[in-house]
């Protein structure tokens, strides 16, 4: 069988001819827990309080005829900035299950673990990615639900800056300690050179020396949020995830390929609205001066900005006890909000029902997004991944097996390949 | 007669100096069988006891001593749950409960110390509920339940075969699994009246078994499996005990055994194997007999046999925690509900792979995604590093160590301090030259000496002598 998919892949590969490379970096904010659609890119309000529950009204969005939830009032003036995913679906409600589908694109089940698509792409990029920095990065840390570097093992792991970035003094582990200057890690490190021994010294000496020019390089000035003005700061919002959006933005800025700004706390089974309510603002302001942001500065075009967790919410509130009006998880539809890079504004892909409980049309596989992703940032998602003892495997089996419903070409300028189904 | 002496002495004295310069000291013996047998650093008090003793067989007392501690049964149940892929969520699925039960049927068959045969009959013939019959928890832990895929990881653990070609698998096909009424509670249970499949069982050594209706089709397959005369069953534990103790296999990879894939010692595996089946599969003695050779006993290279191996993930987050005192909290986030591990949990006790931490994950703990011991990635990178150089987390451990305040406490000079730390960090005494550079450091810039302790341990946690096992 994997031979077969293999040379199925090999096929499809021939037909990938290195497109002009649209995207440069991706930022991925990722809502962990599992946020609520309803409340975001797929409100229903004509469904009524047992699937809106307290809420009523919608925001209109610069766009006609698009929609978002009332809480977002800041990203609906600039819908023509991102589009909308109405229709993902990967049908598994657990958080494992649900994350894994969601940030490798790979449902198989099998006995092989998938690497995240950050650390993948960190992988692709490792011969031709030259920053300071690290290839993949995550902001503050990155959901170790599994081990997200996969087949290609530790290496392409995410670095985690751990730190507060809505502090005064944004602690980066590993580069900003607040209780050694220069001066004295100078001194420490002379210290350590003297009464070091001959074992494996060279290969130490010269990671240390990298780690130094990384420590008082330019990585420790992109990480410090105090070049900014207040006011840019203020647009960001004084808020963990406001702060991480914009520490994302300056990673960008400083090439580095894959950002992943992880915030907690959307798993909201019990007093959802009340937790809508002061979330969603802090994120509007976040999502939204994030995108005006890297619009300004010319790099929304070379940027994809994805917003969506592991799956959303059950659109029927759970009103009776002990959940008191909360939603629980739901795989079989959810939204995601996809921007720059290459993707299109102003569209929306897939549709709902009425209450919002199943995918009525173009659904969308956590493989179509990953895919689509890979294309824009000239990855051939048909290409092929190594495995220490399994040799070399889909990057993507599930565009193999028939689980997926198509790349987002609707969205993209790429062209859909004639044989591409 | 004098040039039959000169004979004599060019025979036989560079052969007894060579045997006395290849020993490695006391003190690198001390660390490196600590580390090696419990996965933990030796006490201060520990360290002086052995060193201080006069006791011509001390190194035998001491292996003795570890190999039936508590610390060493857990390390040694850590290793089984690596390969044996114990973890509660993905992909292994096994759930917080049935990890709890199948490490304390692991640390039971160690706490007993089960011959090895025995105990992997005992796993491989399991059935029952995942929560009650503890070894079952072996046929739950794949994500795809398939007699191939069964048979294909027990030819890995046990043959070390990466390619099976034969069809025993059929053995494994009357496996069933039912749920209960409780949440997450399976049965694992035989079908036997299935009927059977096949027209013959013929294993790749041309074996022919011959399972009957109505019986478990497993235990003909088990019982050849298990036999001392399939020698490369015992082989394989003996070597990978030899690749635990030493980090590379005398075949290696330890789990891919082919043709191609020779043993770099073929007399010294033989002879191991040999013991192991003499002593009629006792793990505890063939550890004993590893830990006592000439090689675990000699100096590290390029001087002598013994290769010095980065410290597991596992052993360097809990050396930072036993050397400064503060220790990680751990919790498992699998609700049912949430498990709060007692504080001062070693992380080579967790017992399951989906609870971590951020230092964890950055010195490689093995995700037990896989049963392949190359699945543990101990090369040093410069993130890793770069934490030890310059994290704000581990300045502030080294800053609010109540050992480290006790050091500084009850130390009158340099000399002291040296001394103490030393102890706690590289489980050996400083040296002179070691007190003088200490000196000249606190002098050149002017520290007060609780600063100099300061340093001291931060650069004893970043020099290669504590990082690596040598």
């Amino acid at each position: 069988m994997r031979k077969i998919t293999l040379t199925l892949a090999l096929l499809l590969t021939i037909g990938f001819a290195a497109t002009a490379q649209q995207a440069k970096s991706v930022i991925l904010i990722y809502l962990d827990g599992g946020p609520a659609q309803t409340e975001m890119f797929d409100p229903k309000p004509a469904a009524g309080r047992n699937y809106y529950g307290n809420y009523k009204g919608v925001c209109k969005t610069n766009v006609e005829g698009i929609e978002i939830g009332e809480k977002l009032p800041l990203l609906a003036t600039m819908a023509d900035k991102y589009s909308i995913i109405r229709s993902m679906t990967h049908g598994s409600n657990a958080h494992e299950t649900g994350h894994y589908a969601m940030i490798t694109g790979d449902t198989s089940g099998g006995a092989i673990v998938y690497p995240s698509f950050g650390a993948v792409i960190s992988y692709m990029k490792k011969d031709t990615y030259k920053g300071v920095l690290p290839c993949y990065i995550s902001v503050t840390s990155a959901n170790s639900r599994f081990n997200e570097g996969g087949f290609l093992g530790n290496e392409y792991k995410s670095f985690d800056t751990g730190g507060r970035p809505e502090s005064d003094e944004y602690e980066v582990e590993g580069i900003v300690n607040k209780f050694v200057n220069k001066e004295r890690l100078n001194k420490r490190m002379d210290l350590l050179n003297n009464f070091e021994g001959s074992l494996n010294k060279k290969e130490l000496d010269s990671l240390r020396a990298t780690n130094m020019e990384f420590i008082w390089g330019e990585s420790r000035e992109v990480f410090n949020l105090n070049h900014e003005a207040d006011s840019v700061r203020q647009r960001y919002g004084n808020s963990r995830i406001g702060q991480s959006c914009l520490v994302a933005r300056r990673l960008v800025e400083a090439g580095v390929p894959f950002v992943n700004v992880r915030t907690t706390g959307w798993d909201t089974h019990k007093k959802h609205f009340q937790k809508m309510n002061s979330m969603l603002p802090a994120l509007d302001k976040a999502v939204s001066a994030l995108l005006a942001d890297l619009d300004a500065k010319g790099l929304l075009e070379s940027t994809i900005v994805l917003l969506g967790g592991e799956f959303g919410r059950t659109p029927k509130v759970l009103w009776e006890a002990p959940w008191n009006g909360g939603r629980a998880h739901y795989g079989k539809t959810f939204s995601y909000m996809v921007a720059g890079g290459g993707f299109h504004g102003g569209k929306v892909v897939g549709a709902t029902d009425k209450t919002g409980e199943t995918v009525v049309e173009r659904p969308v596989r956590p493989c179509d997004l990953i895919g689509t992703i890979y294309l824009l940032m000239g990855i051939d998602p048909y290409g092929t991944l190594p495995h220490v003892s399994e040799g070399n495997l889909p990057i993507l089996p599930s565009l193999l097996e028939k689980k997926s419903e198509g790349l987002l070409y609707e969205i993209i300028d790429i062209k859909k390949p004639s044989h591409e189904k | 007669m004098k040039k039959f002496l000169f004979f004599t002495l060019c025979l036989l004295f560079p052969a007894v100096v060579a045997m006395a310069a290849e020993q490695c000291r006391d003190e690198v013996f001390l660390r490196r069988a600590y580390l090696t047998v419990t996965g933990a650093l030796p006490t201060p008090e520990e360290c002086v006891k052995f060193l201080d003793s006069n006791n011509p067989n001390k190194r035998e007392a001491l292996i003795d001593e570890l190999l039936d501690s508590e610390l060493a049964l857990k390390y040694t149940q850590m290793r089984w749950g690596d390969i044996l892929r114990i973890k509660s969520e993905f992909p292994s699925n096994l759930w917080p409960n049935g990890v709890q039960a199948y490490n304390r049927w692991i640390y039971e068959q160690l706490l007993n110390n089960v011959p090895y045969d025995k105990m992997i009959q005992k796993l491989l013939l399991s059935e029952g509920s995942n929560f009650r019959a503890a070894a079952a928890n072996f046929y739950r832990g794949f994500q795809k339940r398939t007699p191939q895929n069964f048979y294909n990881n027990i030819n890995l653990l046990f043959l070390g075969n990466r390619n099976c070609k034969d069809n025993g698998y059929l053995c494994f096909s009357q496996i069933k699994f039912k749920s209960t009424k409780e949440w997450k509670e399976e049965i694992i249970y035989l079908d036997i009246h299935k009927e059977k499949p096949w027209q013959k069982i013929v294993l790749e050594d041309g074996t022919v078994l011959t399972p009957k209706l109505n019986n478990d089709w497993r235990e003909e397959y088990v019982a050849w499996l298990t036999s001392p005369k399939n020698r490369r069953f015992a082989e394989v534990l003996v070597n990978r005990m030899w690749y635990w103790i030493f980090g590379k296999g005398i075949v290696h990879e330890p789990d891919n055994w082919c043709a191609e894939n020779k043993p770099s010692d073929p007399q010294l595996l033989a002879d191991l194997t040999d013991y192991f089946l003499k002593n009629k599969f006792d793990m505890k003695l063939l550890m004993k007999k590893i830990l006592l050779s000439e090689q675990f006993n000699s100096k590290a290279a390029p001087e002598g046999f013994y290769q010095p191996q980065r410290l597991p993930a596992e052993v360097i987050v809990d050396a930072l925690a036993s050397t400064t005192g503060i220790w990680n909290t751990y919790h498992s986030r699998v609700p049912e509900p949430f498990t709060y591990y007692p504080p001062k949990t070693r992380s080579t006790h967790l017992g399951d792979a989906t609870v971590s931490s951020t230092e964890l994950e950055l010195f490689g703990k093995v995700s037990r995604d896989v049963s392949l011991e190359s699945q543990r990635n101990n090369t040093i990178t410069s993130r890793q590093l770069l934490y030890l150089m310059n994290s704000s987390e581990l300045e502030q451990r080294i800053r609010k160590s109540a050992t480290l305040q006790k050091i500084y406490m009850q130390s009158s000079n340099v000399a002291q301090l040296a001394d103490a730390i030393s102890l706690l960090v590289l489980s050996r005494r400083s040296t002179p030259q070691e007190v003088k550079l200490y000196e000249n450091h606190m002098k050149q810039n002017n520290l007060p000496l609780m600063e100099l302790a300061v340093d001291i341990m931060w650069m004893q946690l970043n020099s290669n002598e504590f990082l690596y096992n040598h």
